[in-house]
């Protein structure tokens, strides 16, 4: 008997299931960077809300369900947080690792292994780009930093910086972007006077502004705020071993700003991903996040909104949760030709798809056309303080 | 780009060296008191450190609504108190019913206890970093001014000079205590043999939580110098340095508090001095290997010399 009733209930928990559309969404929810995760994941929430009150997934209106876990920006906690998203909750699609180190973890050993499509809503290492050998499934709705790299070396020259002492955290985002600003640097005639990795997570880093203190008054740090970044440059500020800071999204916290204190970020420049705010799709965007109070121009929200959107259309395309037919759905529903759907307009792609039609999603973060490795094109912007708070320009 | 002034080694790599000493000193303190003591490595220390932290950024706070600005010295005091009773309350619930039972199995529940406590931090307090305290911390001018005439000029904030005095003072009293005492004298004995100092009347059980409570406040010690130094919170700042302070009390010799001071400072100033550039201009090692210095000297300490300098319990 109570084997009956359980068969039974695993029965019914299994169709119940089934009858919903799961994806997963490991999150940096925890580890160095808790700030910029959340306004990404409230976006991928906001796509979700948008898909179920539009009419949910296929002809019956399922659920489009994202279950979300702790990737906490760390390679090791991405596999596990994926392993149990794909062999126990059996998603059909990941959008999220947000940080690369992360995304590489869990796609190497997990995600491509098992055929499960990865959509990254901020990852930018250049090496995500070649990382696949034969199948289509990791791709990002982020720029690559071989890009932002290069916007940063220019932006340095801008700033007049003859040489640079460059610091990277050694993970495979900060050593990968730090790699391409040194390149592009020396090759617009700058000199790195230093180029040193530091350890994350150390309580001092006095030891490493000393030594590359010497050579130059300019540093372009890359790190994760929260694991080793602030304590770096309060160091290298209570030293003076540094004047002008640059950097990349990784740093691009309010947190900064909290912990330092405004008046000590005058000489620092970040750069990040940006949207082009003068775009339809960023407009259409940022009127729904407004009216949802998720805040539109922070760093990777729209992204984030983009991968997830991205993400059911792809499934709706496909007809099915399958998690074979995906992949060739995400690069149908992304670019042309087709009819163009903003952000939002679940309820028109829906309309068009089930009778028999193209879509052309064009994001809030940028138009989202996958090239061959899986990535897009973005925008970057600079931000400096500005009345006690970050500013963001365009600048690419 | 600072002038050099000719005295960069003891401002940026000595100083240095010598803070992130006293924080490891502190923490092994406690881990080198329950290691000889109840005879197990107590992998839920990084957290007390932690959570100690966390407590006095509370009190801090709670002034602060108060429109009383403590320093973190002076709200170290209540906090220390939760800190003993979470320390006792966790020996009394989860490690006593292990005492009689394999070390593992203590070891184990001292692991599931560190990952409960930082979990426990983060719904509590939420996984963002907290400011301990905002902004950059200056150089002390008095102390800049005074030996820059005597032309030897030394940057220190007032932080670092708050940490090497507690540092001091807490060292000083537990000399005390352990020497000049009863309790410390017992403990002494129980560290040295538990068995004979049963026999000879020593109360173990209260032994044993003087041992927690001289291990809690050096832990919480630990934990706001180190938040002082770094100037935030967050909820792996404990554990980060957990494996250091292991290696320092292993250095200094399981079960001799002196030991691991000894060692403390030593790892820390390996760690920072490892980096300066003793031959030619460039660091003697990349900074980005500093941790390994701290585990290079635990091994060869092991290989050569198990027992720690001070001549601890070997294994």
């Amino acid at each position: 008997m109570k084997n009956v009733l359980m068969a039974t209930a695993a029965t019914l928990l299994a169709t119940s299931a089934m009858a919903d559309v799961n994806i997963g969404n490991p999150m940096a929810m925890t580890g160095p960077i808790p700030d910029l995760n959340a306004p990404i994941a409230a976006a991928v929430d906001l796509a979700a809300t948008h898909v179920n009150a539009q009419g949910g997934m296929f002809a019956d209106g399922e659920a489009f369900n994202v279950i979300r876990a702790d990737s906490a920006c760390d390679p090791t906690a991405a596999v596990d947080a994926v392993t149990k998203l794909i062999n126990v909750n059996g998603v059909s699609a990941i959008v999220g690792p947000v940080c690369s180190g992360a995304t590489i973890a869990q796609a190497e050993s997990v995600a491509i292994p098992a055929g499960v499509l990865t959509l990254s809503v901020s990852a930018s290492s250049p090496a995500i780009s070649t990382m696949e050998d034969g199948t289509d499934l990791v791709f990002r709705a982020a720029a690559s930093d071989a890009y932002q790299g290069v916007a940063l070396a220019e932006l340095a020259m801008a700033n007049g910086y003859s040489d640079i002492a460059v610091s990277y955290a050694n993970d495979d985002y900060n050593a990968a972007i730090a790699a391409v600003f040194v390149e592009a640097f020396e090759g617009m005639g700058g000199t790195v006077t230093a180029n040193e990795a530091h350890e994350p997570n150390k309580a001092s880093y006095r030891s490493e502004v000393a030594t590359m203190g010497g050579t130059s008054d300019n540093l372009a740090l890359f790190s994760y705020y929260g694991s080793g970044g602030i304590t770096l440059m309060r160091n290298a500020l209570e030293t003076s071993a540094f004047t002008n800071f640059i950097g990349a999204d990784g740093m691009l916290s309010d947190e900064l700003i909290e912990q330092i204190g405004a008046e000590n970020l005058m000489t620092s420049t970040f750069t990040t991903s940006a949207s082009d705010a003068s775009t339809p799709s960023f407009a259409a965007w940022a009127a729904l996040a407004d009216e949802a109070g998720v805040p539109a121009s922070d760093p990777f929200v729209a992204n984030g909104y983009d991968a997830t959107f991205m993400m059911a259309l792809a499934i709706e395309h496909a007809g099915s949760d399958d998690r074979e037919a995906i992949a060739a759905s995400l690069r149908a529903i992304a670019s042309g030709p087709g009819e163009v759907i903003l952000p939002g307009q679940w309820a028109e792609a829906k309309a068009i798809l089930a009778a028999g039609g193209d879509i052309n999603y064009e994001g809030a973060a940028g138009n989202q056309d996958f090239d061959e490795n899986g990535d897009v094109a973005g925008n970057f912007s600079k931000s400096t303080i500005v009345d006690g708070a970050w500013a963001a320009e365009l600048i690419q | 780009m600072w002038d050099a002034f000719g005295f960069e080694f003891v401002n940026f790599y000595f100083i240095p060296g010598l803070v992130l000493g006293c924080i490891y000193a502190l923490g092994a303190i406690g881990i080198t008191l329950t290691f000889g003591i109840l005879r197990f490595a107590n992998f839920a220390h990084g957290e007390i450190m932690m959570s100690g932290a966390y407590l006095t950024w509370t009190m801090m706070a709670i002034a602060g609504a108060a429109g009383l600005a403590l320093h973190p010295l002076v709200a170290m005091v209540p906090a220390t108190f939760i800190v003993i009773l979470l320390f006792l309350g966790t020996d009394r619930w989860f490690y006593k019913p292990f005492r009689k039972e394999d070390t593992i199995k203590v070891v184990m529940a001292s692991f599931g206890m560190m990952l409960i406590i930082r979990s426990a931090v983060q719904v509590i307090w939420g996984p963002n970093q907290l400011t301990f305290v905002p902004g950059i911390a200056r150089p002390n001018a008095t102390l800049q001014q005074i030996t820059g005439d005597l032309g030897a000029m030394i940057i220190m904030p007032n932080k670092h000079i708050f940490i090497f005095a507690g540092t001091v003072i807490i060292v000083i009293a537990l000399s005390y205590l352990l020497n000049r005492t009863r309790i410390g004298k017992a403990m002494r004995a129980v560290s040295d043999s538990p068995d004979l100092a049963h026999v000879t009347g020593i109360d173990v059980d209260r032994v044993i939580r003087a041992t927690w409570i001289v291990g809690g406040i050096c832990a919480m010690a630990a934990g706001v110098f180190l938040a002082m130094d770094i100037q935030m919170l967050e909820t792996t700042m404990g554990f980060r340095m957990l494996l250091p302070m292991f290696a320092a009390a292993i250095l200094g010799g399981i079960g001799k508090p002196y030991g691991a001071v000894f060692g403390g400072l030593v790892i820390g100033l390996a760690e920072e001095l490892s980096a300066y550039p003793w031959i030619g201009d460039a660091p003697l090692l990349s900074p980005g290997y500093k941790t390994g210095v701290a585990f290079a000297i635990m091994v060869i300490m092991l290989i050569v010399r198990p027992q720690g300098l001070f001549k601890g319990r070997s294994f």
